[in-house]
């Protein structure tokens, strides 16, 4: 096996093992009694010694960690103390909003973060490039949780103009039952030509999407706006300058296309940024995803739920992260040398 | 070309999702449905004998259901179980007495050792089986024996017999109101014991349940928005008229501004809790009836008379006098009434006379005697309450604020209850913050649970330790089955002995309901006994 | 890619924005730290016949519904805020270029496992590990600290060590190192500081993210506790009354805002007077 592989197996495995140490202490050194938390309020001790024994919790330690690692391998992520289902299924469940939620957010920040990056670049140092700066640092700075309640309250109460809550509605179900294919309502929609449901569910995604986006369309207007005038000072644009291409057209028919790459690049690690960051999203919106089941775990101190959204969202993290490394490195032979 | 990796961590990372949940494989989400509400009632014209065919919506704050089983279910599942289970009696807030339910009529003997219960003839459970005495022991000795949840309400019962198929006699241990305890909320509740245990695992994930109330599941989808919708039980005893709703549904809305725009908007009838400021906006909004009722629950300052500087009992006294009651009231805007005793107010042993007040001199008095206050050094207290409930914050701001006055630091910690509850056990505080309601209309538990003296802490969490009043506690079961007169002046001198002596506890208030309902909802009775039920077969829509 | 930047020369303190932004720095941090003079009342002052009554001559921004007076907090809030800052910061930045400083000087073997170490914890999301971390530890201002410095520390190691293993090639250091001069005493006279300008830089970055993550926590409850004033807590606390009482959240909303705006403004400019190619996170 060549040397990279290794290298880059090894270490997604430390990450892993990281990952699993981690979420065990989660799940085991919670304040309070874990019996408790799955028995009830008014548990007797007779209830909470049957529970002990029936989740192992009157094993040593290290025993505990082999039964866990066993048990996720095979697929046991434990039960949720809280919705007293297993965690994965409650994953399954809740995962496909939550892309749905972030796919969106990414959509509209690359719709506005791109073009008025572009404005910023043509008119550098003058009044576009100056506000768009401001706004885009605006947008970074914003606490998510405020925007979001802001724009519910505005938006969704005061003036009535979206919905304040859910993903649809309700009683869509009923009248226009939607066939799911991939889980992920809008898509499913889509495809089965749901329109009932589908416009209700855009019209649901406005708000939270765009809470979602304000991160990173700040972001993206910025890179933009710094690479392409880093390319606009390269000597090909120093040569389509003197060929008499107007400056715009430079930007946008030579300088955008490379310019473009830092932010695909960008666009991968916004996408695990914005995962997290739309729990707090989520939460105010009761979408009911990702975002949505860790913060009620975390308020009913759920810890197998927020041990298992933990476990998810960094193994979908590492995962990727390993193939994209070894796919490259087949691409492109040059960067096993690093 | 780093560019490639990430648009490819982008894809792997997409494609990883859409594998996750790509196993729909074309199933219809909602099969069975997600109502709409009724809107207005029936059109102008119409009779009021036009069948009903609107459902009504409940909106939940939590989950609707953790546990199926009528035996051990000890949570927010009794809002639905009440509809789908009944006991032998149910308790009437306003007459304070049980009323019949599944019993017809019941008799006490032997000072208060010996019940017997006569039962409603024709009733069916949802299986189709007749309730009959038979299985109305079987129902109750599966409960005792499952040990679970609130089955500790059956504690005094000895044995049971059943003379013939519609007579259930119990003989005690020791006197108790049966009559009051077969009311319960939960743990009481009569089912076909023998379906159950055939088909456990269906019982057990809402496919299938076995009471004889008037609804039935229909249907029941843990965490989606619509958790669960219930339908009419065409067999029930009582019968059915064209105008009571045949369909319910509940719809979890965890945030209460949400849910305060959902009725406002005729999406749901019905929010459990609202808060003060949305409250008063319900009351001046058209469409939206405003419902306010007072409770059963009340809030409980326990001190540490056990350890720690509230050992001394000045001490305690002192922090009684320093909590700001009027002021904590005020701040509740409605969301809470003054409490005068341990019991609240409708329920036998309920005193006045003990209403407390803040007096921050007599606080400082009391605390210089022991040794601290303004002038001696600066007194640390610790105290732990329920991570986010606002009203128990409320009070725990207030009582910081004053009692930085008299010198004394308090440290306070929002903990999830299992964590606090577990603290609290070993003692590990010094003020201790709780709610504590009933589970059957009786003030019994307060005292018996919360005061009476345990080797083993459970509720006990001033660690009160006192024989003479553990054996007054001792006598109260015999005393409210036997002379109610007597039993009502024990459980006042107790509670004067608890709160005046002792200073074991304060109790600052009694909490009140604010609920919202939609204005075309005739019939709705706000019950104590059975928190935040809604009993749906008494419902009509307006019109 | 080469992450060697620049940086020998100091940045232009005339960019607008930096200066713009130092400029609202120094007044918040002013604000914060004087905030026992400046504040009408003490922010622990309750007043519950006035509760939830809105912004008027007496209160500018309203009180809280302990009635407690939501300017004072807001600006006792600072100083939680900073402090978190200041302490995250000092924390992650020191943890992070002693490492990184060490590896790129090193080289090696020392310098794979600690950059390796590094890569396990940047492949992590960092939100989601202190989220973790904290429901772990008990709610505190220190857990907060605790659980954002431990995802922080990485960032720093990984910039101080490729300026630092820079710096070890050049000329003056191999002088130095073939005139005997111990290791520590070339790491602690040429290498660190040489390697701190690009660092100070991602701190202003940095702090604007830091107010904002720490907020993001104690609005789950995982942070500050009542009564500390703290302003994610207070956005959290006011949370169900924004429709009805909007001045219990929308002040220390906007203060979060400002403080991280200002942040960011200021490492913008400083950045960009550096190099107007973005290090993004």
């Amino acid at each position: 096996m060549p040397r990279h592989l290794i290298l880059r197996l090894g270490q997604a495995f430390l990450v892993m093992v990281g990952v699993v140490a981690l979420t065990f202490v989660i799940t085991r050194m919670v304040p309070g009694d874990p019996a408790v938390a799955y028995a009830g309020p008014r548990a007797t001790p007779e209830q909470l010694a049957e529970v002990r024994e029936r989740f192992g919790l009157d094993e040593p330690l290290w025993v505990q960690l082999a039964v866990y690692v066993r048990d996720l391998a095979t697929g046991d992520w434990q039960t949720s103390l809280h919705t007293r289902r297993p965690v994965l299924e409650d994953l399954y469940h809740a995962f496909p909003a939550s892309l749905e939620l972030v796919g969106a957010g990414l959509v509209i920040a690359i719709a506005v973060g791109v073009p008025v990056g572009v404005l910023a670049a043509r008119f550098r140092g003058r009044f576009p490039d100056f506000s768009v700066r401001l706004t885009s640092m605006l947008a970074v700075s914003l606490p998510v949780f405020w925007l979001a309640l802001a724009l519910q309250t505005v938006f969704g109460s005061t003036l009535g103009w979206f919905p304040v809550a859910g993903e649809y509605d309700g009683s869509l179900d009923t009248t226009s039952p939607l066939t799911l294919w991939t889980n992920i309502t809008v898509v499913d929609a889509l495809i089965t030509g749901n329109w009932p449901i589908l416009t209700s569910t855009l019209a649901h995604l406005a708000l939270p999407a765009l809470v979602v986006a304000a991160y990173p369309a700040g972001v993206i207007a910025q890179l933009v706006r710094a690479t392409l005038i880093e390319e606009a000072s390269q000597d090909h644009a120093r040569l389509e300058r003197a060929l008499g291409f107007r400056e715009t057209t430079i930007l946008t028919r030579f300088a955008l296309r490379p310019a473009l790459n830092p932010v695909l690049s960008l666009i991968a690690l916004v996408f695990a940024y914005a995962i997290v960051n739309g729990f707090l999203v989520e939460a105010v919106f009761n979408w009911p995803g990702l975002g949505r089941y860790a913060v009620s775990a975390i308020s009913h101190s759920d810890t197998p739920a927020v041990a298992g959204v933990t476990l998810l969202v960094a193994l979908m993290y590492v995962f990727a992260n390993l193939v994209v490394d070894l796919l490259q490195g087949v691409i492109d032979p040059r960067t096993r040398a690093r | 070309m780093r560019w490639h990796k990430r648009l490819l961590v982008a894809g792997v990372a997409g494609v990883v999702a859409l594998a996750a949940s790509a196993c729909a494989g074309g199933q219809v989400r909602g099969a069975g449905g997600s109502p709409r509400p009724s809107t207005g009632g029936t059109p102008a014209g119409q009779t009021a004998t036009q069948d009903n065919e609107a459902t009504f919506v409940y909106a939940p704050n939590l989950d609707v259901v953790t546990d199926w089983d009528p035996a051990t279910s000890y949570s927010n599942e009794i809002i639905a179980l009440s509809n789908i289970y009944e006991g032998l009696t149910r308790y009437n807030a306003a007459t304070k007495e049980a009323e019949p339910r599944l019993a017809t009529e019941w008799s006490s003997a032997d000072g208060g050792k010996e019940w017997t219960f006569k039962l409603r003839q024709g009733v069916k459970f949802h299986t189709g089986a007749p309730l009959d005495a038979e299985a109305a022991k079987k129902a109750i000795e599966r409960t005792m024996k499952s040990n679970g949840g609130a089955a500790y309400i059956w504690g005094a019962v000895d044995k049971i017999e059943t003379p013939d198929d519609a007579t259930l006699k119990f003989t005690l241990k020791y006197a108790s109101p049966m009559d009051l305890i077969a009311s319960s909320g939960y743990a009481a509740y009569l089912y076909d014991a023998e379906a159950l245990e055939k088909n456990e695992d269906d019982v057990k994930n809402g496919k299938l349940d076995v009471g004889t109330g008037p609804y039935t599941i229909d249907s029941w989808r843990k965490g989606q928005e619509t958790e669960l919708t219930l339908k009419a039980f065409e067999d029930y005893w009582g019968g059915w008229r064209p105008e009571q709703y045949k369909k319910v549904a509940f719809r979890v809305t965890p945030e209460i501004t949400t849910a305060w725009q959902l009725v406002q908007r005729g999406e749901v009838n019905f929010v459990q809790r609202l808060n003060p400021q949305l409250f008063q906006q319900a009351g001046m909004t058209e469409g939206v009836q405003a419902k306010q009722a007072p409770s059963f629950q009340n809030l409980l300052v326990l001190f540490n008379t056990a350890e720690g500087p509230a050992k001394d009992v000045r001490v305690r006294q002192a922090l009684q006098h320093a909590i700001d009651y009027d002021g904590l009231v005020a701040a509740l805007k409605g969301a809470g009434q003054k409490a005068g005793g341990l019991v609240p107010p409708g329920l036998l042993g309920h005193t006045t006379g003990l209403e407390p007040k803040q007096d921050l001199d007599k606080a400082r008095a009391l605390l210089q005697e022991a040794g601290y206050g303004p002038d001696n050094p600066e007194l640390k207290l610790t105290l732990t309450y329920a991570q986010g409930d606002e009203d128990q914050k409320l009070l725990v701001t207030l009582l910081t604020a004053a009692l930085k006055q008299v010198n004394v630091t308090l440290q306070a910690r929002a903990m999830p209850w299992n964590a606090q509850w577990d603290r609290g056990k070993k003692g590990d505080q010094d003020i201790f913050v709780m709610y504590w309601f009933p589970d059957y209309a009786d003030p019994f538990s307060w005292f018996f649970n919360v005061f009476r003296s345990a080797e083993d802490v459970q509720f006990n969490l001033s660690y009160l330790k006192d024989g003479a009043i553990d054996e007054a506690i001792d006598k109260l079961p015999e005393l409210a089955a036997t002379d109610p007169l007597a039993a009502d002046q024990a459980y006042a001198d107790l509670q004067k002995k608890i709160i005046q002596e002792k200073a074991a506890v304060a109790v600052p208030y009694v909490q009140t309901y604010q609920r919202a309902l939609t204005a075309d909802v005739l019939g709705y009775v706000d019950n104590p006994a059975y928190p935040n039920v809604v009993f749906f077969y008494d419902l009509k829509p307006a019109g | 890619m080469s992450a060697m930047p620049r940086v020998a020369r100091l940045p232009r303190v005339t960019d607008r924005f930096a200066l713009a932004g130092a400029v609202l720095i120094t007044l918040i941090a002013l604000a914060a730290v004087l905030a026992p003079w400046l504040a009408p009342h003490p922010p622990g002052e309750v007043d519950p016949l006035n509760a939830l009554s809105p912004p008027d001559g007496e209160h500018w921004f309203g009180t809280d519904a302990a009635g407690r007076d939501v300017f004072s907090r807001v600006l006792h809030g600072g100083q939680t805020s900073l402090l978190i800052a200041v302490a995250v910061l000092a924390v992650s930045a020191t943890a992070g270029v002693l490492l990184g400083v060490v590896a790129g000087y090193a080289g090696g073997w020392v310098r794979d496992v600690i950059m390796r170490i590094t890569d396990v914890f940047l492949a992590f999301p960092a939100l989601l590990l202190s989220v973790a971390l904290a429901v772990v530890l008990e709610p505190s201002v220190t857990t907060v600290i605790v659980a954002i410095a431990v995802t922080w520390w990485p960032w720093y190691a990984r910039l101080s060590a490729a300026t630092a293993a820079s710096i070890a090639t050049r000329p003056y250091v191999d002088a130095a190192r073939c005139l005997g001069v111990p290791a520590i005493m070339i790491i602690l006279r040429h290498v660190l500081p040489n390697s701190l300008t690009p660092v100070l830089v991602q701190l202003s970055l940095d702090a604007g993210g830091v107010i904002l993550t720490a907020a993001a926590l104690s609005y789950l409850g995982l942070g500050a506790q009542d009564p500390t004033a703290e302003w994610g807590l207070m956005v959290e606390q006011g949370q169900t009354l924004f429709t009805t009482n909007w001045w219990v959240v929308t002040f220390p909303g906007l203060a979060i805002l400002l403080t991280a705006f200002a942040f960011n403004v200021l490492g913008e400019g400083l950045r960009d007077a550096l190099d107007p190619r973005r290090i993004v996170k």
